[in-house]
């Protein structure tokens, strides 16, 4: 029931002098108003990896496989699949009814051109494009994927929630080059794109699709039934924290997506909200080394500071003392998921030993070069994260060099392979989302291969090995005994540091309720009280 | 008069090319690079340079300027790299929100900041004068943000009379219009407010002690003609100059407002693609600011000739 306040007053008598105010209480009951964590400034889910845009484009796109509350592929838009030739050859059978926004079926043709778009980009598809031996539509509704060598995954990273997401979208838009962004935002997914109320740094709107056809299952995160309970969602795009927070508080939006840790005290003070753990993969802390220059390039010089790590300082400045924010220790897959382990995880779970990582750090050779650490400040997780990790090393015994800049330029930066007196780093702070890392297949940080490497460039065989067999793993027991090994290797080898495990939290009003937990915020299922 | 008007608006143009080059070269050799943001962490460096040779940006330095200047004269402020939206098109679904924000702030400001400047000259030395100067104060020293989070707080939270965020256009009526804009112009304006009663007291205080204002008293004229008539008229010029240089001010003061009050106006824009690296988008709104403002300097400069009449172009 809508109350009667004072600035409804206000604007009943300013009514008088204008025209009626847009809506209605029973209109805005069905408009569902959204802060999301970011602007949305593109809209190409396979174009940009940022984290907004998948959220975008799991909004307006369907995907093939979709992950069950078990973080375990299942079929969404796929009725099915058949392996055949030892896992070589999978066919895969569209479910019936599935329709674009424009009334056109999906057929298997727009399948094959979205998967070839996406294998390109992602991480995982380029692992399927290298596998590849042949991918064609069958009749409407199958299509079959040829690989050189079978790999169990595959429908794991059809269904990945973390970017790049494998959208389906029309063969027609399908067959843009994947290094440009698509104009034709034709999707299948629950939501239309209504793209000409967007403004980019404003307003994201989205209508329910009328002719998307749910699955007749109870919704089961990314996998299940995506039923609609709202006419429209609109995102509202917010840079300023407090704003947000006094624009939920005022019943002028209904869900935000990242509150500030700062602000929640305020907003568990307000009956008329909710303050909710939604994404319990999180996301992960690293604190992240250039392997190609002094004095990373020594493996003891890193590994010296492993007995001083104190995760839970890293976490404490990054989003508060809150234990219910953050999880330590995190090993090097993300915690709570099917792979996290405690292999060795003792050398950062144990007693913290400045003293014993001061003696490593003289012992490893460490000569006093200067430790260049890049920080982000428009990121204020980054930028905590940074100083901490910079008065670690500095009491450990590095001569450190915090270097504070924008984001923009913090990812410049650390592409440049030099040295540090030639504009080079050597260490930064960052966070990955924890679906990303918590399979070795998609997490950049534990990856050895080299110059090809994720910035920081280690060179790990032994990493890359286990990677390899983790694709071909047959089976889930499999899959933990490499990512033990592998998380051992990490704690010899130390391509990176883990941090912790953030834990934000979403905060939404109480009339809001059904919201599906596990990733991101999703807006099926979710309904008005 | 008309030969003048035409000669500044000329004058614009060598100005126009000096901020254009000076805001190419400056993104140039700044630090950051839009590919590598699109590209994210999981891209290879083949990717990288792939999207940075779509975009344009691996050619030389001349070719890009020269081909960006060949668009602009041609009417084309280019396309955003990462919305695809042509400029022009951004810079006109952002305009309106700045546009309607600067003009009630610069009402609201002249509204209150002029008689309060006229009252503290005719009352001054009494606790009215200070009143209005420790305001003046106040208004300078308080940052815009803290302003409207502390307006934010009571006049929407608090006391639920005003929204706390967002911008409705002015089509769809208008007090859902302004309803929106009053804590923005108000938290903006207080600079600019007190900037403007300083400089029309302390104008004000000048022109009160100038004969023919003695001789105005002499003829029996009452105090508010006295005040607005005459010495008013007299102390527009100075008034009229700090209110164009204030202009500046709100373009500046927009960039934070528009972001405490989630307006969507040209500031934020500025702001987004500055930390996105967004070049073309920096490029054209900082060149559409260079152009209001030598246009604001413009009309301020008309404007004296309608306060004095001695003043001839």
């Amino acid at each position: 029931m809508m109350q009667a306040t004072r600035r409804g007053v206000i604007g009943a008598a300013g009514a008088a002098l204008v025209a009626p105010r847009l809506g209605s209480a029973q209109a805005s009951a069905r408009i569902l108003r959204f802060v999301p964590q970011a602007n949305l400034s593109n809209i190409d889910p396979v174009w940009s990896t940022a984290v907004v845009v998948r959220n975008h484009g799991l909004m307006i796109y369907d995907t093939l496989y979709g992950l069950g509350a078990d973080f375990q592929p299942k079929p969404q838009m796929a009725a099915g699949h058949e392996i055949g030739d030892e896992g070589r050859r999978w066919t895969i059978t569209l479910r019936p009814g599935l329709r674009f926004h424009d009334g056109t079926p999906v057929l298997a043709r727009d399948c094959v051109a979205s998967i070839a778009r996406w294998a390109k980009r992602d991480v995982l598809g380029q692992r399927l494009d290298g596998l590849l031996d042949g991918m064609r539509a069958i009749d409407d509704t199958r299509f079959e994927i040829r690989m050189k060598k079978a790999w169990p995954g595959l429908a794991f990273a059809l269904g990945k929630p973390s970017a790049n997401i494998c959208a389906i979208m029309p063969e027609r838009v399908a067959q843009t080059d994947p290094f440009q962004q698509i104009q034709d935002f034709t999707g299948s997914g629950p939501f239309r794109f209504l793209r000409d109320e967007f403004r980019a740094g404003d307003r994201v709107h989205y209508a329910k699709f009328d002719g998307y056809v749910s699955r007749d299952e109870p919704t089961d995160f990314m996998a299940g039934g995506k039923p609609v309970h709202f006419d429209r969602v609109e995102w509202r795009v917010m840079p300023d924290p407090s704003t947000a927070a006094a624009a939920l508080q005022n019943n002028e939006v209904d869900w935000w997506e990242t509150p500030l840790a700062d602000l929640l005290p305020v907003l568990r003070r307000n009956r008329d909200i909710v303050v909710d753990l939604v994404n319990g993969a999180g996301n992960l802390g690293v604190l992240r080394f250039n392997f190609l220059h002094p004095p990373f390039d020594n493996a003891a010089v890193r590994r010296a500071i492993l007995p001083a790590l104190d995760q839970r300082a890293f976490m404490d400045a990054a989003i508060g003392t809150d234990p219910e924010m953050s999880r330590v220790p995190a090993g090097a897959f993300t915690p709570g998921m099917p792979l996290a382990n405690d292999a060795g995880l003792e050398v950062l779970s144990g007693p913290r030993n400045l003293a014993a990582a001061q003696r490593a750090l003289r012992e490893s050779g460490y000569a006093g070069q200067r430790v260049v650490m890049l920080s982000g400040t428009d990121i204020p997780v980054l930028q905590n994260l940074s100083v901490v990790a910079a008065d670690l090393l500095t009491r450990i015994g590095f001569n450190v060099d915090l270097q504070a800049m924008d984001w923009g330029t913090h990812i410049q930066r650390r592409t440049n392979r030099g040295p540090v007196d030639q504009g080079g780093w050597s260490a930064f702070c960052t966070t990955w989302e924890g679906f990303d890392v918590s399979v070795p297949g998609s997490h950049q940080p534990i990856r050895g291969h080299g110059a090809a490497a994720w910035a920081g460039w280690p060179t790990i065989p032994r990493l890359e090995e286990l990677r390899e067999a983790w694709f071909e793993a047959p089976d889930l027991a499999a899959e933990k005994r490499i990512a033990e090994e592998m998380q051992r290797v990490v704690w010899q080898e130390v391509p990176f540091l883990p941090l912790g495990q953030v834990l934000p939290r979403m905060a939404y009003r109480r009339s809001i309720t059904g919201v599906v937990k596990g990733g991101p915020a999703l807006f099926w299922g979710v309904r008005r009280a | 008069m008309f030969a003048y008007i035409v000669r500044r608006v000329l004058a614009t143009i060598p100005v126009m090319a000096i901020v254009a080059l000076f805001v190419f070269s400056l993104l140039y050799i700044a630090p950051g690079d839009p590919a590598a943001v699109i590209a994210g962490d999981q891209a290879t460096p083949d990717d990288v340079e792939r999207i940075r040779a779509s975009l344009g940006l691996d050619r030389p330095y001349l070719v890009r300027f020269g081909a960006w200047v060949w668009d602009i004269l041609r009417g084309d402020l280019g396309v955003s790299i990462f919305t695809n939206l042509p400029v022009s098109t951004m810079i006109q679904q952002r305009i309106e929100p700045t546009l309607s924000l600067m003009i009630v702030t610069l009402i609201l400001a002249v509204s209150i900041a002029v008689p309060m400047g006229v009252v503290a000259a005719w009352r001054q030395g009494t606790w009215i004068d200070r009143a209005v100067m420790g305001f003046a104060v106040l208004g300078f020293s308080v940052p815009v943000f803290v302003v409207g989070y502390v307006l934010a707080y009571f006049f929407a939270l608090e006391w639920d009379l005003l929204p706390v965020q967002g911008y409705t256009p002015f089509a769809r009526g208008f007090w859902p219009w302004l309803e929106n804009l009053i804590l923005p112009s108000i938290a903006l304006g207080s600079v600019y407010i007190a900037l403007i009663a300083r400089i029309t007291r302390a104008t004000m205080l000048e022109v009160l002690q100038q004969d023919y204002i003695r001789t105005a008293r002499a003829k029996g004229l009452n105090q508010s003609g006295i005040l607005f008539l005459h010495a008013l008229k007299n102390a527009a010029v100075p008034i009229i100059t700090v209110i164009g240089i204030g202009i500046a001010l709100l373009i500046g003061g927009a960039v934070v407002t528009e972001s405490v009050f989630a307006i969507p106006g040209l500031g934020r824009l500025t702001v987004d693609a500055i930390l996105r690296r967004d070049y073309p988008v920096i490029q054209g709104v900082v060149l559409l600011f260079s152009f209001v403002y030598v246009l604001v300097n413009l009309a301020i400069d008309l404007a004296y000739t309608l306060f004095d009449p001695r003043i001839r172009y």
